[in-house]
């Protein structure tokens, strides 16, 4: 089931408590979530020591769930990454809704098996996330194997070749394969 | 423009009904699993139109607060629904 | 100028409806739960993105488009990891199930 194996992926991973990672990361988590607050309220003055409460809470939540990680990001190639995903998402979702439209409805549906270079973990559950919005691909679950198990609209199109390329655009956004270090 | 957004919710919360009927009806449970995902997306469209149309920010919350729910609901029912509740 | 604003809300938010329209159309006519998860989740997230963008000159201010944004984010994540739970549960009790 997914939800136990991304639990579980999070909790077997090596968790730095006290790693040099960790503040860094406290910090930029709980001004994250103090803007996200700020953009809630409307920046309400009188809110404000409830906001820092609430950030400081959810920055204590987050690091138990998701501890700290070297993510190692390119911020130019994060933008250009985020940019390729809005472009590809637009596209994914104009394909689905061409071929609900179509009178002949056109669909060739079917599993393939991708072999994932991400190692299992956060870095890859990233990856799924942003694989189900592109087009024609939805992940279902691992497969044998480093594999994943992948669905398909259209069988013929060369989805593991589309796939391998957006990950290794992923990689380059997110900072490698393997653990910074 | 309120009459615009007006007509667009209404437009929304047809086709998100029509949805909700035809995903009801079909017999296997992994169909309505994907019941409260429609309702959280569409449900959102429509009240974020509603709050410009009625120029009533406070609906904004409400989509915020529904959005945050849904995402909860097609967690717990697709755990439930696939019997997996004692594992974690 | 608001002219202008008012044109591009009733083009995005009629764009963002037609998305939606799709999607239903979609849950209509595809076969099996896979193929129509993929016409909820890709379709009805983008057309609920342009309905966002469409109401974002009408919203108060940034922080009212920031909330805006927000908001869609939120569905957008959602989306993507509730798909593929769905995903994963079809998988392992058949499309019958």
């Amino acid at each position: 089931m997914e939800v136990s194996r991304v639990m579980n992926s999070s909790e077997t991973q090596s968790r730095p408590a006290n790693s040099p990672g960790t503040l860094g990361s406290a910090i930029s988590r709980a001004a994250g979530f103090f803007g996200f607050w700020l953009v809630l309220t409307g920046a309400d003055t009188g809110d404000l020591a409830a906001g820092l409460f609430a950030a400081v809470a959810a920055t204590w939540a987050s690091l138990r769930l998701m501890p700290a990680q070297e993510w190692n990001l390119h911020p130019i190639k994060l933008a250009k990454f985020v940019l390729h995903f809005l472009r590809q998402s637009i596209v994914a979702g104009t394909d689905v809704a061409m071929r609900a439209l179509d009178p002949r409805l056109p669909l060739r549906p079917g599993f393939v098996v991708y072999q994932a270079h991400l190692p299992p973990g956060t870095k890859r559950d990233t990856f799924c996330a942003i694989m189900s919005l592109l087009p024609g691909t939805l992940p279902c679950g691992p497969a044998e194997g480093n594999g994943l198990t992948i669905h398909c609209l259209d069988v013929t199109q060369p989805v593991v070749e589309q796939l391998a390329a957006e990950e290794a655009l992923c990689v380059q956004a997110l900072g490698g394969a393997q653990r910074h270090g | 423009m309120a009459s615009f957004l007006f007509g667009a919710a209404g437009f929304v919360l047809t086709m998100v009904a029509l949805g909700l009927v035809v995903i009801l009806r079909r017999p296997a449970e992994v169909d309505h699993m994907m019941a409260a995902q429609l309702l959280g997306t569409g449900g959102v469209a429509i009240l974020l139109l509603l709050a410009a149309a009625t120029e009533t920010p406070s609906i904004v919350d409400v989509a915020l607060l529904l959005a945050l729910f849904a995402a909860f609901a097609a967690v717990a029912f697709v755990r439930s629904a696939s019997g997996q509740e004692n594992e974690v | 100028m608001n002219l202008v604003l008012d044109i591009f809300t009733v083009s995005a938010v009629s764009a963002g409806a037609l998305f939606l329209l799709a999607g239903t159309v979609g849950l209509l006519r595809f076969p099996d739960p896979l193929t129509r998860l993929h016409a909820l989740t890709k379709v009805d997230n983008l057309g609920l993105g342009l309905v966002v963008l469409g109401l974002l000159p009408q919203a108060d201010g940034p922080f009212g488009a920031l909330k805006l944004v927000s908001i869609w984010l939120l569905v957008q994540l959602s989306g993507a990891i509730v798909a593929q739970l769905i995903a994963g549960a079809v998988r392992q009790r058949g499309p019958h199930g």
